[in-house]
């Protein structure tokens, strides 16, 4: 077992993913720090994908070590994981277009819908405080009106919301959100970063990925630059700005 | 006269319900695209016959046809685990072949094409369900049973679960619920169901053999599910009512048998062809195909 | 086994071989561009024997005329089916499984309309009466099976270099290989989908030919037929005609001396079982590239 500070959730090891001839992620060393927003950025193609890929368990890596809360997680499956408390939000909502807001919300609170004779005998009403839980939520995203509305049927930015709050609700012990205002009105991009100031607030462990400059230097404890799958510099917004590294790689070439 | 053909005919419906809704369950709700559904149709009609044949009393007979049809769903689940779309469709293909082959071709369990004659209409508790009359109160009370298990299942947390799995199955996996076990139980259920309709089927028409469970047998299920609306329970038992008995009135218009059974293969294919382009909810579906 | 018997399984899967890379490499040519399983394939390969059933048996026309005719109807078939059934559920952006569905359904109605058309008879088509088979290293075939095996050959070949070297050929591997770039620089999908269907219908329609001359006609040849085709196409690597090929004749290898030792009912058996366990543990196929990612 490691060494484990107690402040460190996340820590990326000598992380690799190549596709055929393709470094994505290229020897990825960092490390998440608990109760902080961390942002992971780099230009395009640098990686940061495939790291959420991989931190997530939908790719798995080539060689390397996540070690999650203590718990090595590399090579584990992507439900197994979520069920460690690691909750990501995809780029594209990914709702479930077929069923309500609210179906979307229960999903993601509801452990024991799997259970299939538990469901068949008693049926399954959602408990008080997990009702309370998705109001709560759908109050602070701004959705608490759209509930019964079909998940296909919302605009873009409600569909980022709902699909914000699903990963809020999901059990977590950290957020992974992959570039949650791309593509959002500038109100919107307000909202969401008021929501991520109040988690943090509230002491939540989130990284994120965005390409948003502006956005991520102004929420961010913390920022992680990555650049052709490897990281090239750490540390506060203020020194990652003018780090003559992290220039280069955006700027340089 | 006319009474015993509408009995006939309400027996048939009864029989496709179950089969369809049995479908519904694995395609239409969970997404899976179970093209060998005629399979375990086939598998729950062999065993209950050859059960029953040899001795076995029918509730026991029609309830192992459900389990062995349910672990023939497991079994096909397992090996199917890592396929996706075409591929998929495919196997779940080939397995109606494989279980086809078996039947026509494993002579000392099954006859093969000389099929099982003389299956004996069901006897529950001594109670004899020889009459079409009493065939038919039997099939209904299988129905309504059938029905609202599925029902149950699809209303509950375990069916938005299914839902969630059908519209985004990695989304669902995001969420902590294991995936690969909730569509080896959809599969498992739909074929169990699959399997008494078998049984039901094998115990009226009293004669089974392998050519009433190739592919082809598919299409009017299919065409139900579809038609009727995927997810949709209501629009199913609609749809099944209308595309049993729309060939039938063929037979009015004085249509030779030799000429309605392709003319019957001909109209589905066609409805299903329309349908899918354009108008692939169906009639009562909220779901978009695909 | 003795070397007689050896040869002439050798030969007869030999001609199996190039019956089923007839109707696999049409099939595999439609996968390999339009990306979805043209079921109904093994129709257009049913239609164009029973065309010349039509128009050599019943209406008396001559036999040349006849072949002709046949293979311009497989052509017509499979535009027909491309233009007024796929191309419009493309339009709606549908996955492939539906179209594949759809295809399913076409062939559902090309073979209820034949039966509806021609009767459930088995017919043969009288054009070769008897003939004396020719022995080859103390094997026997018939001239009508060298025919085959050669056609096949010739027209494989043929569409082996078709697709290397001609302008449309590269411009379907293109198409086969990235669409999206593809039409980048200029080529049309929708037109070498067309091609596919032409190409394809036009070898499955020479198939029907031979095959209605050696064999007799049945209502659900079709059926038969295709499944032996994408099972040779999945062996060898689906989306690839080189592995078409080489698949169909693995698998008339296979049927043949496998009913060598099995009872010769099994012969399809056969083919199911090779299908569903490439499809469980190689589904790309000897040939074929394994694409994609892992969890998504």
């Amino acid at each position: 077992m490691e060494r484990w500070s107690w402040n460190k959730m996340l820590k990326i090891k000598k992380l690799k993913k190549h596709f055929g001839g393709v470094r994505a992620v290229d020897g990825c060393n960092f490390q998440i720090q608990k109760g902080k927003i961390t942002a992971l950025i780099g230009p395009n193609g640098s990686g940061k994908t495939t790291v959420f890929n991989l931190i997530s368990g939908v790719l798995k890596a080539d060689s390397g070590k996540i070690i999650f809360n203590g718990q090595d997680i590399t090579g584990k499956g992507v439900s197994e994981i979520s069920n460690l408390g690691v909750s990501r939000l995809f780029q594209q909502a990914r709702l479930f277009d077929n069923l309500t807001v609210r179906d979307n919300l229960k999903l993601a609170i509801e452990d024991k819908d799997t259970k299939f004779w538990k469901n068949l005998l008693k049926g399954n009403k959602l408990s008080e405080d997990k009702n309370e839980r998705i109001r709560n939520v759908s109050e602070l995203v701004g959705i608490i009106k759209l509930q019964n509305n079909l998940a296909r049927n919302l605009s873009y930015g409600q569909k980022r919301l709902v699909g914000i709050a699903r990963a809020m609700l999901n059990y977590h012990n950290i957020l992974i959100l992959d570039e949650p205002v791309a593509g959002v009105t500038p109100s919107l991009r307000k909202k969401i970063s008021e929501i991520l100031s109040k988690l943090r607030k509230e002491g939540e462990t989130v990284l994120l990925v965005e390409h948003d400059m502006n956005f991520t230097l102004g929420l961010a404890d913390r920022v992680v630059v990555i650049d052709e799958g490897k990281i090239i510099a750490e540390g506060t917004p203020k020194e990652i700005k003018h780090n003559p590294k992290v220039l280069k790689a955006y700027f340089g070439r | 006269m006319i009474e015993a053909y509408i009995i006939h005919l309400l027996i048939l419906i009864g029989i496709y319900v179950i089969l369809a809704i049995s479908l519904q369950l694995s395609l239409g709700f969970t997404g899976l695209l179970n093209l060998g559904h005629i399979a375990f149709f086939a598998i729950g009609a062999y065993t209950s016959a050859l059960l029953t044949l040899n001795g076995v009393p029918f509730l026991i007979a029609f309830i192992l046809a459900g389990i062995f049809a349910m672990a023939s769903g497991f079994l096909l689940s397992l090996l199917t685990k890592k396929l996706k779309g075409d591929y998929l469709a495919l196997a779940t293909i080939a397995f109606t072949y494989v279980v086809y082959s078996v039947a026509l071709n494993w002579t000392g369990l099954t006859r093969g094409p000389l099929g099982l004659p003389g299956i004996s209409r069901p006897s529950i508790f001594g109670i004899s369900f020889s009459s079409n009359l009493s065939f038919l109160i039997l099939t209904l009370v299988i129905l309504l049973i059938s029905y609202l298990v599925i029902k149950k299942i699809s209303t509950s947390p375990f069916g938005r679960v299914l839902e969630a799995i059908r519209d985004d199955e990695l989304a669902t996996k995001i969420l902590g619920k294991n995936t690969f076990k909730m569509k080896s139980y959809a599969l498992a259920i739909s074929a169990c169901f699959a399997g008494i309709s078998g049984s039901l089927y094998a115990h009226y028409i009293n004669y089974i053999d392998p050519s009433s469970f190739t592919l082809m047998q598919l299409i009017p299920i299919l065409v139900i599910v579809i038609v009727g609306g995927l997810a949709s329970l209501r629009g199913t038992i609609v749809a099944t009512v209308v595309l049993i008995l729309l060939p039938e009135a063929l037979r009015f218009v004085g249509m030779p048998s030799s000429i309605l059974g392709p003319m019957r293969q001909i109209i589905y294919a066609v409805i299903l062809l329309l349908i899918l382009l354009y108008r692939p909810k169906g009639f009562y579906g909220e779901v978009e195909l695909e | 086994m003795s070397m007689n018997i050896f040869v002439q399984l050798l030969i007869n899967s030999l001609i199996a071989g190039a019956i089923y890379s007839l109707v696999a490499s049409g099939f595999s040519l439609i996968y390999a561009t339009s990306k979805f399983i043209h079921f109904a394939h093994g129709a257009t390969v049913a239609f164009s024997s029973y065309i010349l059933y039509f128009f050599f048996s019943m209406v008396g026309l001559n036999f040349g005329f006849s072949v002709i005719l046949s293979i311009i109807f497989a052509v017509l078939l499979g535009l027909a089916m491309n233009l007024f059934v796929f191309k419009q559920l493309r339009r709606k952006k549908t996955s492939s499984v539906i179209l594949l569905i759809a295809s399913f359904a076409l062939m559902i109605l090309l073979e209820s309309l034949i039966l509806l058309l021609f009767g459930a008879d088995v017919k043969t088509i009288g054009y070769i009466k008897v003939q004396k088979g020719l022995e080859v290293f103390g094997g026997i075939i018939t001239p009508l099976q060298i025919v085959i095996i050669v056609t096949s050959i010739v027209l494989l070949t043929a569409l082996f270099v078709f697709m290397k070297k001609t302008k449309l050929g590269k411009a379907m591997r293109a198409v086969s290989d990235n669409k999206d770039v593809a039409e980048i620089i200029g080529i049309s999908s929708e037109k070498i989908y067309s091609w596919a269907f032409v190409i394809g219908s036009a070898i499955a329609g020479i198939a029907g030919i031979l095959i209605s001359l050696e064999q007799n006609l049945t209502t659900t040849m079709g059926t038969g037929l295709m499944i032996k085709g994408f099972t040779g196409a999945i062996i060898g690597g689906i989306g690839s005609v080189p592995g078409a090929i080489l698949g169909s004749f693995l698998l008339g290898l296979a049927e043949n001396f496998g009913i060598w030792f099995l009872p010769s009912g099994y012969k399809d058996a056969i083919a199911f079982v090779l299908l569903f366990i490439f499809l469980l543990f190689r589904h790309q196929g000897i040939l074929g590239i394994k694409k994609g990612g892992e969890n998504e």
